[in-house]
């Protein structure tokens, strides 16, 4: 199953990512080992975002609204990637 | 909202943790590591404030029946079947304290990787792993809460008091094509070629002014040229801001947009094919449509279309202004460059459908993360982006200048569908 790196960048992945850096760093973990774990947590998160996540979000301009809540930020960064490409 | 997230975040990490527990235990360190990993990382979720710590130890209870009593009497479990137990007889008569020595001893000797400052409960699960192998089944008990750290003992780790909140721009910096265009911008040569720009803010720029002073700047442009613009997309009152001061150049900068370039060529040809991709052209009346290539998001665009910004193309949408000139787009460049890195607000999605028509983009995400206001909100749909806002500042306008009704841009601001001009968010904007 073909995943994106993307979600690395969230807060879940960073944490995790440092973790793995922590713990590569130490000896504790072997580089190819935490890349695994990495690699697994990709397939996680995008299951999981596809399985457990049934929100809807709209954005207007810098408007953020789902159901319960809205936020309004001055500048928002989008980082997408092609969904089409994980289907090939 | 935030319980969802948070308990859909549990849930990812018990997930890619049972997934790659047979790794740990087949080839790796063991699952002792493992769970290690698993702490640090809930750990640090707790910290960034996306987990709940309630979610958090209840998932953990799920595998951890039982608390620190387990923990303690599980300590001595290996020890019972092997040496210590049988030998002294003194065992019972001081049961705690002496039982709890002989495991203390083999720690410094072998526990060495699992020394990691989590926290001491670490300490009893190594311990533990020590003996482990000649464990009774009482060891299955305590394994799951090993490495775990307790969250009432954070504060002892050092890193977790370093630790800065979380910045969801770290990854960014490191992205291949940020650096590319960083570096790109540091080059002597992008130095020279910034001179003639009237209305290129950049921050760095002021220095190399005053360094090189090969042209010099007697239009007025040139005054503009130490602010820093900061573009935003926007809905509230906060169009876009600008650093240093910025009301007393106002006027100047919106004339400056005005007076005719008398001071050198006006492209900047690296900066187009360097950190403007075609997406920013936003003057084309065409409809393109991102779905067919399996083109990367628009921001992966580095050094797409050299994007020569067409003059002509500005004068079709806006007769009664004097075309501007590109460097407007510099103005973008100065977002990606500068601004935008320190942006906290992040996106991370897959989109379906990216279309845009003139200075309208439409976006069909889904499946993302967004990291807005520091709070983590996931969903699995996102419609109808708007960027207008770049479209503004190349018609020249300044923000202030469009009424509240609609802060972003007049000109296009007539072109936005009535469905989401009605729909939702009028109490914003």
């Amino acid at each position: 199953m073909a995943t994106f790196e993307l979600y690395r960048r969230s807060t879940i992945g960073m944490c995790l990512t440092e973790t793995l850096d922590e713990m590569v760093q130490s000896g504790t973990l072997s580089p190819e080992l935490a890349i695994q774990v990495l690699v697994q947590f990709d397939k996680s998160m995008t299951e999981a975002l596809e399985t457990q996540v049934k929100s809807k979000v709209t954005i207007k301009d810098a408007l953020f609204k789902n159901e319960d809540s809205q936020e309004n930020v001055g500048r928002v960064k989008i980082v997408a990637c092609d969904s089409k490409l994980l289907t090939q | 909202m935030a319980t969802s997230t948070s308990s859909v975040y549990v849930s990812v990490i018990e997930d890619v943790v049972s997934k790659v527990r047979d790794e740990f235990i087949n080839n790796g360190p063991g699952e002792d590591v493992l769970k290690e990993l698993q702490g640090i990382w809930e750990t640090k979720m707790m910290q960034a404030g996306v987990v709940n710590n309630p979610i958090e130890r209840s998932g953990a209870a799920k595998t951890t029946p039982g608390g620190p009593i387990t923990a303690v009497h599980d300590l001595n479990v290996p020890y019972e079947g092997t040496e210590e137990y049988e030998t002294p007889t003194a065992d019972m008569l001081f049961p705690p304290t002496p039982l709890q020595t002989p495991i203390q001893t083999p720690l410094p000797g072998t526990a060495d990787i699992y020394n990691i400052p989590t926290g001491p409960t670490d300490y009893p699960a190594s311990g533990n792993d020590n003996g482990g192998s000649t464990g009774g089944p009482g060891v299955g008990n305590a394994e799951p809460k090993s490495g775990r750290p307790s969250p009432y003992m954070q504060p002892p780790s050092p890193w977790m008091s370093q630790r800065t909140p979380l910045d969801v721009n770290i990854a960014y910096v490191e992205g291949r094509d940020e650096v590319d265009r960083g570096t790109s911008h540091q080059s002597p040569t992008q130095d020279f070629f910034t001179m003639p720009s009237g209305k290129r803010k950049r921050e760095e720029l002021p220095p190399q002014y005053q360094a090189s002073g090969f042209v010099p700047q007697q239009d007025g442009a040139g005054d503009t040229t130490p602010e820093v613009f900061e573009i935003e997309i926007i809905g509230g009152s906060t169009s876009y801001g600008r650093r240093g001061n910025s009301e007393m150049l106002e006027p100047v900068l919106r004339s400056s947009s005005k007076i005719p370039q008398l001071d050198g060529p006006i492209p900047d040809p690296y900066d187009d094919v360097l950190s403007t991709p075609n997406i920013y052209n936003y003057q084309g009346v065409y409809n393109e449509d991102y779905n067919i290539a399996n083109t990367p998001a628009p921001n992966d665009l580095p050094a797409s279309t050299p994007a020569i910004p067409a003059p002509d193309d500005v004068g079709e949408d806006d007769d009664d202004e004097p075309p501007l000139n590109e460097n407007d787009d510099d103005d973008l460049d100065d977002v990606d460059q500068g601004e935008e890195l320190n942006t906290q607000h992040l996106v991370l999605a897959q989109f379906d459908k990216v279309t845009r028509t003139k200075s309208r983009w439409k976006c069909t995400l889904k499946d993302g993360i967004m990291h807005i206001n520091n709070k983590d909100i996931l969903f699995n749909k996102v419609f109808l982006l708007k960027f207008c806002q770049i479209y503004c500042r190349q018609q020249g306008n300044s923000i202030s200048d469009l009424p509240k009704k609609y802060p972003f841009c007049q000109s296009c601001g007539g072109g936005w569908p009535k469905t989401s001009r009605s729909r939702g968010v009028s109490g914003v904007w």
